[in-house]
């Protein structure tokens, strides 16, 4: 039972019928009598064709699979009662004055202060330490990686400053400042926990697991439910979303030091203070740098998500510009959030790269001495600068220096969408594919998926689910079905859940397809990297602008953004799972005479079987955060309600929804994710 | 290095008497289990899935020797040596050092014990990536407390006592495997112990950077003449090294001894077949291969000390082209001649059946 893949693993060497694993119902017709003898040995790929026979058959004779109305539970009621407390009670109950007021005023006066910081600073005051800061990070001295990251840093402020940004971009940043302090904080501490104790490694690791999956959207609820709308909600969600992958390699990072360099420590007679203090916490560095990078760039994401439940600063611009289509607004807000994103990024990561760049002999001590010189200024220059930045100059940027491309912009914008949208002759345009797109996939998917009965729906996610991962797998996916199901939110569940496969068929086709390209020809490579690099940095909501620009407000276009959004790390995993294949098994295949094709579908593919199924399971995970998110831009179904529910500030509404989004994320998670890949304990 | 095992001091520095150490569920169960104790290690492991990596090993290191532990990987040697100083927890038995109670000891003394009076080398080095050479050799005395200033002074003297002088400031990734290993020598020579511990040091190097390294524990035990115990699965170094040798198998002593003792004289099949290939001319003495003196050898011809190798007689021998005698304390205590050495070499000098008693190394073995 727990290691279901290994039998298969060999028929699919021995037979030459087509992959058991499609579920598609051909390996039955197709294969020779070697192929029917396989199946009939194998149980579990019967399983599989007489679930997919079950479901097809089912549909087309059953009609309408909708899950049945008995089985709801009204779950509105107590709901809008619970909000109806909680709207009351937000300044009476001692849960609130006692606990979570204390938070929810820390988290706005800190956010304040920060802002203030900046005011008093004035924007000469902010660009000269930000500029410094950006050196000092990358080595202070005259090093080229020093210099570009400086000199990223001044860039970005100034293009801020003169795209007309400047008050939204400093309000980004104080959210920002204080919430990747706190998450970084939390995180370390919750890392710390978990790299030295490992029952708390135990309860941790489930936790993290389960909230990966979740889409950003969904921390957004809960969130605006106790502390309404306003700053307190955003930056609290964006503390608990950015802070799991700090804990996460902080503890990866002390679990994984160098076992000889602790015990030589412990031999030496270190104390437990002396080895995590000398030791541990020094080999985990790399590591937990790492973690402070992701944690950056996912409170950047949240941050900008934020706006929903009241964030200010670049992310609401963005929100408030979609929400009247003006796209040259948001194009305009969302360059300047990409520009933050690229700074923030190499910022992080040259303070990376020179934890284990090599340092010249003899220079160590001076330099360390001329580091510490350097954050003093910056210290200084801030204390300067609030003290009589004002006066120097103005506060924001000056007006005069702006440029104002939202016009342009939109202008553009308009042309585009009539030419490439719509006028191209023949072929059509962007948003006669989009629609294409619907009418002809999307629409019989969601129907497909409507028309088949719930518990055949089950039956074939249970059954995958055991194939693929354990039982325990598949018993989770059937029990989200469920749960989505006595919500009374099939119906919604099953448009999402269409617009997911979709996704996740065009991600996986593009994406394999690009990796193969990526690990094979070394010009796509270096084309593609620096792109994807861009890519993986962006928060999600920026995927939106561009999308809406080309095919308007649609499914497709969530699905487009979705695509767009999942392709890199789909792209990087297939690269790495070709690449790393044992260069061995690569070299017999290529001296028995194999062509390149032969080696590829012989030798390369099946034997990166294992990253592929990694792949479409991250695939599956961005693919659903973004289709909800496109619920912003006409994507409908669960993600609308979320909307619905966080703008009208309806509980009863959103709610369901959310949980309905995070248990069809579980699920797909789980039927998607190899047995060998969680570990089991 | 050959001065040694008459001249054994009173109390050694360690002294172990029935050691185990069993990994696996109730572990402490198995050695005071009579029917258990003597299961080999398969049935061991089927009967109640435990391990025993060291079982029943008793032996005493003395006071300025090279005691090498040798014995294939798996043999429990690198647990063995880790119980020392209880970075592995022994299951049982009696463990002291100068006469004191290792197992007995606390925390802190056990920590004062593994600050001053040992110190260990690694097979992977096990340097700190992030700090200089210096502070890597420093990073004991760091861990005594010692001040900053004088502490890194006494780095830099080690490291230089190593033959890394002008390397202190580079850190651990830019040298080579040789040089690191030097590092983690120069980290334990700092805390000047009582004691050096070497796991298995020199066999992630090549040949080469290894004879130089073992040239160097030689170098270093000639002029400090510090107490080493060492841990090796290469019989070469261990005959080169070594004073006395412990040969280990599946976590028991095979045989204990020095090594023209475990050359000569091999416990059982296993030694035997483990020495098999070592050239003995290289590790057996004249006293070993001579024969008792006729009338008709005279007392004329050149001398020869007893503990001649014979690898050096050889050479005398050819040179002079006659029989030598084996003088001891100016008595003539047997002659060598073409037969002997031949002898000795073809493996067929009669010890093995002849005078070698197997029981002799078994009482050492079980001292």
């Amino acid at each position: 039972m727990s290691t279901p893949t290994i039998p298969e693993q060999g028929e699919q060497k021995t037979s030459d019928a087509p992959s058991p694993r499609q579920p598609d119902g051909r390996p039955e017709q197709q294969a020779p009598p070697s192929g029917l003898a396989v199946l009939a040995r194998s149980p579990k790929v019967l399983a599989v064709l007489v679930a997919v026979l079950v479901v097809v058959v089912s549909a087309a004779v059953g009609g309408s699979g909708v899950w049945p109305q008995g089985w709801t539970i009204d779950i509105r009621t107590p709901l809008n009662d619970l909000d109806g407390w909680l709207v009351d009670n937000r300044e009476k109950s001692p849960i609130f004055l006692y606990f979570l007021l204390h938070i929810s005023n820390s988290a706005e006066s800190s956010v304040d202060a920060i802002i203030s910081l900046f005011d008093a600073m004035g924007w000469i005051g902010v660009t000269v330490v930000g500029t410094l800061v950006g050196w000092a990070a990358g080595g202070s001295d005259l090093s080229r990686r020093a210099l570009r990251t400086g000199g990223t840093t001044l860039g970005v402020f100034i293009a801020c400053g003169v795209l007309n940004m400047w008050a939204p971009t400093m309000e980004t940043l104080a959210l920002m400042t204080v919430a990747v302090f706190a998450a970084a904080v939390l995180g370390l501490l919750l890392g710390l926990g978990a790299g030295l104790s490992d029952r708390f490694e135990k309860i941790l690791r489930p936790v993290f697991d389960t909230m990966q999956v979740m889409p950003a959207f969904a921390y957004l609820l809960p969130l605006l439910l106790m502390f309404g709308v306003g700053v307190p909600s955003a930056l609290i969600a964006t503390v608990i979303y950015a802070a799991p992958p700090m804990a996460r390699l902080t503890s990866l990072g002390l679990r994984s030091a160098d076992p000889a360099a602790l015990e030589a420590s412990a031999s030496l007679g270190a104390s437990h203070w002396q080895r995590l203090w000398t030791a541990r916490l020094p080999l985990a560095r790399k590591q937990m740098m790492l973690g402070l990078n992701q944690a950056i760039m996912m409170c950047l994401s949240m941050v900008v998500l934020a706006s929903l439940i009241g964030s200010e600063g670049l992310g609401d611009e963005i929100y408030q510009a979609l929400g009247s289509l003006d796209v040259g607004t948001a194009l305009t807000a969302g360059v300047a959030v990409v520009l933050i994103a690229v700074l923030l990024d190499r910022t992080t990561a040259a303070a990376g790269e020179r934890l284990d760049a090599t340092v010249t002999v003899g220079a160590t001590r001076l330099m360390a001495r001329i580091r510490m010189a350097v954050w003093g200024l910056v210290l200084a220059l801030i204390g300067v600068f609030s003290a009589v930045g004002s006066s120097i100059g103005e506060r924001e940027w000056p007006d005069v220096w702006t440029v104002d491309v939202t016009r342009p912009l939109q202008s553009a914008v308009d042309w585009l969408t009539e030419t490439i949208g719509s006028g191209i002759p023949v072929l059509g345009g962007t948003v006669v594919w989009a629609k294409g797109f619907t009418v002809y996939v999307l629409n019989p998917l969601r129907s497909g998926l409507e028309t088949t009965p719930w518990w055949a729906l089950a039956l074939l996610v249970g059954v995958i689910g055991w194939i693929v991962g354990t039982w325990r797998a598949a018993l989770t996916g059937v029990i989200c079905l469920g749960l989505i199901g006595m919500m009374g939110l099939w119906e919604k569940s099953m448009d999402t859940f269409s617009q997911v496969i979709g996704g996740l068929v065009l991600t996986m086709v593009i994406g394999i397809v690009l990796g193969i390209l990526t690990a094979r020809v070394e010009r796509v490579e270096r084309m593609l990297r620096p792109v994807l690099d861009t890519m993986q940095t962006m928060p999600q909501f920026v995927y939106l602008i561009p999308v809406i620009a080309l095919v308007g407000l649609s499914r497709s276009a969530g699905i487009i953004a979705a695509v767009i959004y999942a392709c890199p790390a789909v792209i990087r995993i297939t690269a790495q799972g070709l690449r790393y294949v044992d260069p061995a098994a690569m070299e017999a295949s290529r001296s028995l005479g194999a062509t390149s094709r032969q080696q590829l579908l012989g030798v390369q593919l099946p034997l990166a079987r294992k990253s592929l199924l990694v792949g479409v399971n991250q695939g599956v995970v961005l693919v659903l955060s973004m289709v909800v998110i496109a619920g912003l831009i006409g994507g409908g179904a669960l993600g609308y309600d979320v909307v619905q529910g966080l703008s009208k500030g309806d509980l009863s509404q959103g709610l369901p929804a959310g949980i309905a989004i995070v248990c069809l994320g579980i699920m797909l998670d789980r039927i998607t994710q190899p047995a060998g890949e969680r570990p089991r304990d | 290095m050959s001065e040694t095992h008459e001249s054994a001091p009173a109390t050694p520095v360690f002294s172990v008497r029935n050691l185990w150490k069993v990994f696996g569920p109730k572990a402490h169960r198995v050695p005071g289990d009579k029917e258990l104790a003597g299961l080999s290690a398969a049935e061991l492991t089927k009967r109640t899935g435990c391990t025993a990596a060291v079982r029943d090993v008793s032996f005493d290191v003395r006071k300025g020797e090279v005691f090498v532990v040798m014995g294939l990987s798996g043999s429990g040697k690198s647990t063995l040596v880790r119980c020392l100083t209880r970075l592995i927890e022994p299951t049982a038995g009696v463990l002291e050092m100068d006469g004191e109670d290792v197992r007995a000891m606390d925390k802190h003394r056990l920590r004062e014990l593994r600050r001053h009076r040992t110190a260990m080398v690694f097979q992977n080095f096990g340097l700190l990536p992030h700090r200089t050479v210096t502070d890597n050799v420093a990073y004991g005395l760091e861990i005594q407390g010692m001040s900053k200033q004088e502490r890194r002074a006494k780095g830099t003297e080690m490291v230089e006592k190593v033959g890394l002088e002008g390397l202190g400031d580079r850190r651990p990734v830019q040298l080579s495997g040789g040089q690191q290993q030097r590092v983690g020598l120069a980290r334990a020579l700092a805390v000047d112990p009582e004691v050096l511990l070497f796991d298995e040091p020199f066999s992630a190097l090549d040949p080469l950077i290894r004879r130089d390294m073992q040239e160097e524990v030689i170098r270093l035990h000639r002029e400090e003449g510090r107490t080493m115990i060492f841990i090796t699965h290469d019989l070469s170094e261990a005959l080169r090294l070594g004073d006395r040798i412990l040969l280990m198998r599946d976590g028991e002593i095979v045989q204990l001894g020095t090594p023209e003792e475990i050359v000569a004289n091999p416990a059982d099949d296993y030694v035997r077949d483990f020495v098999r290939d070592v050239p003995r001319e290289q590790v057996i003495s004249v006293r070993r291969a001579m024969r008792p003196a006729e009338k008709a050898d005279g007392d004329n011809g050149a001398e020869l000390s007893p503990d001649t190798l014979v690898s050096d007689a050889i050479e005398a021998v050819a040179r002079s082209g006659e029989n030598l005698r084996v003088v001891d304390d100016g008595r003539t205590i047997g002659v060598i001649d073409h037969a002997c050495l031949l002898n000795v070499v073809a493996g067929i000098d009669g010890d093995d059946d002849g005078e070698g008693d197997p029981g002799k190394d078994k009482e050492v073995a079980a001292v």
